[in-house]
């Protein structure tokens, strides 16, 4: 016999074989994709779709898309920063230099930058999301699964439902 | 690509970098150990150790890695052995180790102590072991705890208790067989695990990672079945029990299928017999194996190997093909939505384990048929888009057998062609004729060849679903031309039952329509002429074979009007010619009617069906050679037929044409046969020279002075092969005066190469005269 000291240990916790199969209980999952530009001279931007699969409970859908543009992301930031204590991380930067006018090339509507901008804020939205105080926020809610943003709402938290 | 590439690029740099570490730590370490500096010796594992910690490394690139490290510990494992043993301070050292900071470190410096206790102190092993596949719950990164385990499982390989301990205290091979299937069901976990990191979007990528990593899971079965202690009884009661337990909950087809095949190809057969219940009946759950294909064939093929290896290997109160053949259909029943190629590979797995294992049991192959049959009878669409996977099982009993008669035994082997696409009910059918030829097989009774030829029937006649467009004309007359070589394995020793066939086979292949029967007909017009001469070498003995010969003369006509009627010329007066000698030979009264009918039909196809005059000169040297060579006509029929030849043959269009026909009717009368001279030859030397003459007089009429000359010396050689066959009335005269002539045209011919020919012929038939008859033509 060994020394029972030596391998004296708490005594697990069984798992159930659901437990060790299911599927994670925190799923979360939010792809940033098929940027499109509408309008025209002035008027003109871009916008993603922003598509969200979870499981978590705190959201009331597990399937949802919306279209977002970059100014939505800015709105979703300041937000945070004003409503919820956690550090917020940043966005991709603002092209500055892109909106110059005589530009040789599409400025801001070119396909490399709207590929880089998308990376950016897809890698933004599922760090924010993933983070267990922002998900009580209900901007974020608002921002992921409601298709118009109301910018005159209450801020305030949501509960899991 | 440029991003796999570049990744694999990373992947190498961290590689590199962290076998760097590795090597400078192991290094180091292994000095310490020499200077008996085990403390440092242990921080320097520690830091190799920790390299295994990372996340970015790829599967690969972490196996490497990891061999390398598992590597350089074995140093500290025979160090430990041989230093601590006899100090007995190994106790304190595997409390010490605890102290590592990491959990990766921690664990495997835990397991390598915890080896080299067991080794010292045997008493400390089961609760060591029970300790160590404990604590290793820790790591619950899948790629790290499965690498941990999988070090826990080959460190322990050789200390687990097997089949001779018996003592409670230091574990029993009850212990063994938990310590392992805990170790599996964690490592499983993990490894279904892995499916669920990282993005959705990346899931084939991980299924590829994650196969790469299924040996290490396996491993732990593989090692069950190495226990010794591991008996039918165990194996039956706990072994398998808790593996299936964890396969079926994990839901997960990778899982699944590769744990399967690894329990039917790591445990032994009787293992498998003993448990083929249980294992069949998780197969056939519906949360069960998801694909269950593969798993179930690769079970039938392994114990329907052990079966044939030994028959007595399985226990005759084990149906094995019962068995099989029960919840393969009760699989395919609860399953609707199994697509048809897996219904199939099942099905052709069941064809194979009743072929190999209960060889004369035709019945079991039928039934597999049959309920293939009715499954795609109830769901016609079960059968859509599978007609390669049906037709590949169908050739299964075919190739099998190598017998055609006793696939035609299984009822509802045709039937199934029903589900098939043309094109491939066709190939299969070639397949299949194709087979008969080859193996030399004869199908001999008419039942059979009924059966036969409706399984063929794709080839025999049109099909509704045939594609519009006609078919490759090359294909369709291989394909034609390999049914009438069927034919010919339609046979019986009984001639009798080889008239009955004759006649099915006419049933069917006369509705081949018009473009089939010219490749199909003349085998049977040739099988029915020979059995003609069968029954006439059997006249002595079979009393109606006049009857018989008769019967079979009409049914020849018949075939024959087919062919008319379908405007085969050609085809039809060959045929005609070559049917009147089998008549002719036969010697009755009724046989000579018939055989003067066909003569005449002959005829009359030349009279209106032949108008090139090439093909006009071909038909009647056909029919005046045919006439020459009959025996037995009477006089009565002889004569219009002879002066019927010889009319024909004056009238072609063209002289040289004439010349040479009207020559060859000289044969008739010389050498032609009828039944008033009981088959001695007419001889009638008049009307041979007057046929001669004549042939002359036309030559002579001939234009073109070189076909002239040519003919000339044809005749000339008729004229030697009469006086050669005894003609004595061919004179010295006769022959001088066509030489004469040849000298007198040649000089006038125009120098070129048929000139040569003719003038080199002349010449060798002048040396022929000269040297068998002695006659010579001195030039004037």
């Amino acid at each position: 016999m060994a020394d029972d000291r030596m391998t004296q240990r708490l005594a697990p916790k069984d798992q159930t074989l659901q437990e060790a199969y299911d599927i994670p209980a925190n799923f979360l999952e939010i792809d940033v994709c098929s940027p499109e530009t509408h309008g025209i001279a002035n008027k003109r931007y871009t916008d993603y779709e922003v598509r969200l699969k979870t499981n978590l409970p705190i959201f009331r859908v597990q399937e949802c898309s919306v279209r977002r543009r970059y100014s939505d992301f800015e709105w979703l930031r300041a937000e945070l920063e004003k409503e919820s204590k956690i550090i917020v991380p940043p966005l991709p930067g603002k092209a500055i230099k892109r909106l110059l006018p005589f530009r040789g090339d599409d400025g801001i509507f070119e396909e490399d930058f709207i590929e880089e901008r998308r990376q950016g804020i897809e890698g933004f939205i599922n760090k924010i999301a993933g983070h267990p105080l922002a998900q009580n926020e209900k901007c974020l809610h608002m921002f992921l699964t409601e298709p118009m943003i109301d910018k005159n709402y209450v801020p305030g938290k949501v509960r899991t439902h | 690509m440029t991003g796999t590439l570049a990744m694999e690029s990373e992947q190498a740099k961290y590689l590199e970098a962290a076998k760097e570490v590795v090597k400078r730590e192991a290094f180091n370490m292994q000095r310490c150990l020499d200077k008996g500096q085990l403390m440092d010796g242990l921080r320097h594992a520690t830091e190799m150790l920790n390299e295994l910690r990372t996340s970015i490394l790829m599967p690969k690139s972490y196996y490497e890695l990891y061999m390398m490290v598992t590597m350089e510990l074995t140093h500290l494992t025979m160090y430990m052995s041989a230093e601590f043993i006899k100090e007995n301070k190994i106790a304190d050292l595997y409390e010490l180790v605890q102290h590592a900071g990491n959990i990766i470190p921690r664990l495997y410096l835990l397991i390598t102590v915890g080896v080299v206790y067991i080794k010292s102190k045997e008493c400390s092993r089961k609760d060591i072991l029970q300790d160590l596949v404990e604590m290793c719950r820790g790591v619950q990164h899948p790629l790290r705890g499965l690498f941990l385990r999988n070090f826990l499982l080959t460190s322990t390989r050789d200390v687990l208790p097997d089949v001779d301990e018996t003592s409670a205290d230091t574990g029993t091979v009850d212990d063994s067989i938990d310590f392992i299937l805990l170790n599996f069901s964690e490592m499983n976990k993990l490894w279904v695990r892995m499916q669920h990191q990282g993005h959705s979007r990346d899931r084939t990528k991980r299924e590829q990672e994650r196969l790469e990593l299924k040996i290490l899971v396996g491993t732990n079965l593989e090692r069950l079945s190495r226990l010794e202690g591991v008996t039918v009884s165990k194996y039956q009661n706990h072994v398998l029990p808790a593996i299936l337990k964890q396969l079926i909950n994990c839901k997960d087809s990778i899982a699944q299928e590769y744990l399967m095949d690894c329990i039917i190809q790591v445990f032994p057969d009787e293992f498998h017999l003993k448990t083929l219940d249980i294992f069949l009946d998780t197969c056939c759950q519906p949360q069960g194996a998801v694909n269950v294909r593969n798993i179930l064939i690769s079970k039938i093929g392994r114990l329907s190997n052990y079966a044939q290896a030994d028959p007595s290997n399985i226990p005759e109160d084990i149906k094995l093909f019962e068995i099989f053949s029960g919840k393969v259909t009760q699989i395919i029943q609860s399953r609707t939505e199994m697509p048809p190629e897996d219904i199939l590979a099942l099905q052709s797995a069941l064809i194979k384990l009743a072929l190999n294992v209960y060889p004369s049991e035709t019945g079991y192959v039928d039934q597999v048929l049959q309920n293939s049959f009715n499954i795609f009878e109830e769901d016609k669409s079960r059968a859509k888009g599978c007609s390669t996977e049906l037709s590949r099982m169908l050739r299964v009993p075919v190739d099998h057998y190598q017998d055609i008669l006793t696939i035609l035994q299984l009822e509802h082997f045709t039937p199934l062609f029903s589900f098939l696409d043309h094109r491939i009910r066709k190939e299969l059918c070639v397949y299949i004729m194709e087979h008969v030829i080859q193996t030399d097989t004869y199908i001999d009774s008419h039942d059979q060849v009924d059966l036969f030829l409706t399984m063929m029937t794709c080839l025999i006649s049109d099909q509704p679903d045939q594609p519009k467009e006609p078919e490759d004309p090359e294909d369709f007359e291989l394909q034609q031309s390999l049914v009438g070589r069927a034919v010919h394995q339609m046979t019986s020793s009984v001639p009798d039952q080889q008239f009955l066939i004759l006649n099915m086979c006419k049933k069917h292949l006369l509705n081949g329509g018009d473009k089939r029967i010219q490749y199909t007909l003349p085998s049977l017009v040739f099988r029915a002429m020979e059995l003609c001469r069968v029954y006439f070498e059997l006249k002595e003995e079979d009393e109606k074979w006049e009857k018989k010969v008769c019967k079979i003369l009409q049914y020849i006509n018949s075939l024959l009007s087919a062919l008319v009627k379908a405007e085969y010329w050609d085809l039809a007066l060959r045929l005609f010619l070559q049917s009147a000698l089998i008549c002719d030979l036969m010697g009755i009264q009724t046989a000579e009617t018939i055989a003067y009918e066909f003569v005449s039909r002959a005829f009359a196809i030349y009279e209106e069906e032949v108008s090139d005059s090439k093909a006009q000169l071909v038909a009647i040297s056909l029919i005046i050679a045919t006439f020459e060579r009959t025996i037995n006509f009477s006089e009565e029929n002889h004569e219009p037929l002879r002066s019927q030849c010889l009319r024909a043959s004056s009238k072609l269009l063209k002289k040289p044409d004439q010349c040479r026909a009207v020559s060859l009717c000289a044969h008739i009368y010389w050498s032609g046969k009828n039944r008033e001279n009981e088959g001695s030859a007419m001889r009638e030397t008049k009307r041979v020279l007057d046929s001669m003459k004549k042939a002359v007089r036309i030559s002579n009429q001939c234009m073109e002075p070189s076909v002239q000359v040519q003919l000339f010396v044809e005749l000339l050689n008729k004229y030697i092969y009469f006086l050669d066959n005894g003609c004595t009335d061919v004179t010295q005269a006769m022959i001088s005066q066509l030489v004469g002539k040849i000298r007198d045209d040649m000089p006038g011919l125009e120098a070129s190469e048929a000139t040569n020919q003719i003038v080199q012929h002349f010449n060798s038939t002048l040396a022929y005269i000269k040297s068998k008859h002695g006659m010579s033509f001195p030039t004037s």
